[in-house]
């Protein structure tokens, strides 16, 4: 069995960056609920190098272990933590400020996710509205094409957006 | 270290607003302006929502003037403070006073602080604080006597003279059964300072932090502010602040203050700048 679990590398996830209030408490309790459901056994993490302390940071805060790209062949469920998102260019006050594209893209996006098929994702115009799809689209490699996805969180409260998903196959 | 604060506790790294409410007709910034007793209650409760922890209140103006009797001055404050005391059970408490018959009057009714503005003029004070479960705040006056005005006096080093007076008062308050983490100290300014001694003591504050006593400052609008910018009371607040934020950079712990929300955030934005406290809530750039 495989499960594997896509989060958004929002680095104000990261204790250093913590807060007296957290600003984006929805959004963690997602990312936690979905990690936690990964299990206890090792996970392994497709990201970016920032995107893999956001993944670590998380792992540790449900009491999970990181192994390396290979899952153990020894454990019944391979687990996966993909860490990625969507535009960065949703609002004006976004990131990358209001990119009339970034919505449209972001639907695209959403619905190849929603039944992990990404393959015809168009990484060049992602890069540009400033996604991050390095660990996305790579969700072929450990996930059959047509998995439904399961949405705990589809939001966008910085004009980045962020989707919180889990499949199991 | 943890303060103690009569029935409150605060942890380490807490910075504290002391709110300054007079029940006086005649001190140098508010002009009697809460003398009346309902005008006092309205000035509680307007420094309790703005966030202030401590209230300090006082009976007599610390200038020279009309000589205050004990019991004059437990008429004004002692009815007071219970009042505040049934009104606000989580608010601490201080009470301005050089009198050991006035702290213990007071402690009898619920106050949590004696802040002895005049360095321990009376010396059975601290017994009346220990005796009332209050903490005491050890200032440093050069020994002069309350309600003076300093005159020519001169130090050697005005720095080391407030460590040493406010440390052996400190001493003798917890020889005298005041707990430890009960026992603040505060240079005074203006108090038996010049301009020069007071703006020493502030560029100086860190040295009397690394005694390992909370240190204390009331800075708010004093006359040191006003000659070193040339302004009259009443325009005096951004110096104030100015002074604030070194004393906070410098880990002063609690600030007795006219402008509760002003200092606040002053204090807040400097103890982040200095790493002591996280950001209220932050998301630029980690979104």
């Amino acid at each position: 069995m495989t499960r594997v679990v896509l989060v958004p590398g929002v680095l104000a996830l990261l204790p250093e960056y913590a807060g007296l209030v957290d600003p984006v408490a929805d959004l963690r309790a997602a990312c936690l609920s979905a990690v936690a459901w990964l299990g206890t056994g090792p996970v392994t993490v497709i990201a970016d190098p920032q995107g893999a302390r956001v993944a670590r940071a998380l792992l540790e805060a449900c009491g999970g272990i990181e192994t390396g790209l290979r899952p153990s062949s020894t454990t019944a469920t391979a687990s996966y933590l993909v860490v990625g998102n969507g535009s960065a260019c949703r609002s004006e006050k976004a990131p990358g400020h209001l990119d009339e594209r970034a919505a449209a893209y972001d639907d695209g996006l959403r619905a190849g996710l929603a039944s992990s098929d990404v393959k015809g994702l168009d990484l060049g115009l992602g890069k540009s509205l400033l996604a991050s799809l390095d660990a996305i689209a790579r969700l072929p490699e450990v996930l059959p094409v047509g998995t439904p996805a399961q949405v705990d969180y589809d939001d966008d409260p910085f004009g980045v957006q962020y989707w919180v998903m889990r499949w199991q196959a | 270290m943890t303060l103690q604060l009569g029935r409150h506790t605060f942890d380490d790294q807490a910075t504290l607003m002391m709110a300054i409410v007079n029940r006086t007709p005649d001190s140098f910034y508010d002009q009697g302006a809460t003398w009346a007793e309902d005008r006092a209650l309205e000035r509680v409760a307007l420094v309790v929502s703005q966030g202030a922890e401590i209230v300090d209140i006082g009976g007599i103006k610390a200038a020279p003037g009309v000589e205050i009797s004990a019991a004059e001055e437990m008429s004004r404050v002692v009815d007071f403070v219970a009042r505040v005391r049934a009104a606000y059970p989580s608010l601490v408490i201080s009470v301005d006073t050089w009198r050991a018959s006035v702290a213990a009057a007071v402690c009898a009714v619920g106050a949590d602080v004696i802040n002895d503005a005049w360095g321990g003029a009376d010396p059975e004070l601290v017994d009346a604080a220990a005796e009332g479960g209050a903490a005491v705040i050890c200032t440093h006056t050069g020994g002069v006597t309350p309600r003076t005005r300093p005159y020519r006096i001169e130090y050697d080093d005005v720095v080391a003279a407030a460590i040493a007076d406010t440390v052996a008062y400190a001493e003798r308050a917890v020889a005298a059964g005041v707990p430890r983490e009960s026992v603040v100290i505060d240079p005074a300014h203006d108090f038996g300072k010049n301009t020069f001694h007071s703006l020493e003591v502030t560029r100086r504050l860190g040295e009397m932090v690394d005694t390992g006593y909370p240190v204390l400052v009331s800075l708010s609008n004093k006359d040191f502010v006003g000659e070193t910018l040339d302004l009259p009371v009443g325009e005096r607040l951004v110096g104030t602040l100015a002074a604030t934020a070194v004393c906070a950079l410098a880990g002063a712990r609690i600030y007795r203050v006219h402008e509760v929300v002003e200092t606040r955030q002053v204090v807040d934005m400097v103890s982040s700048i200095a790493g002591r406290r996280p950001p209220r809530r932050a998301i630029r750039g980690l979104q």
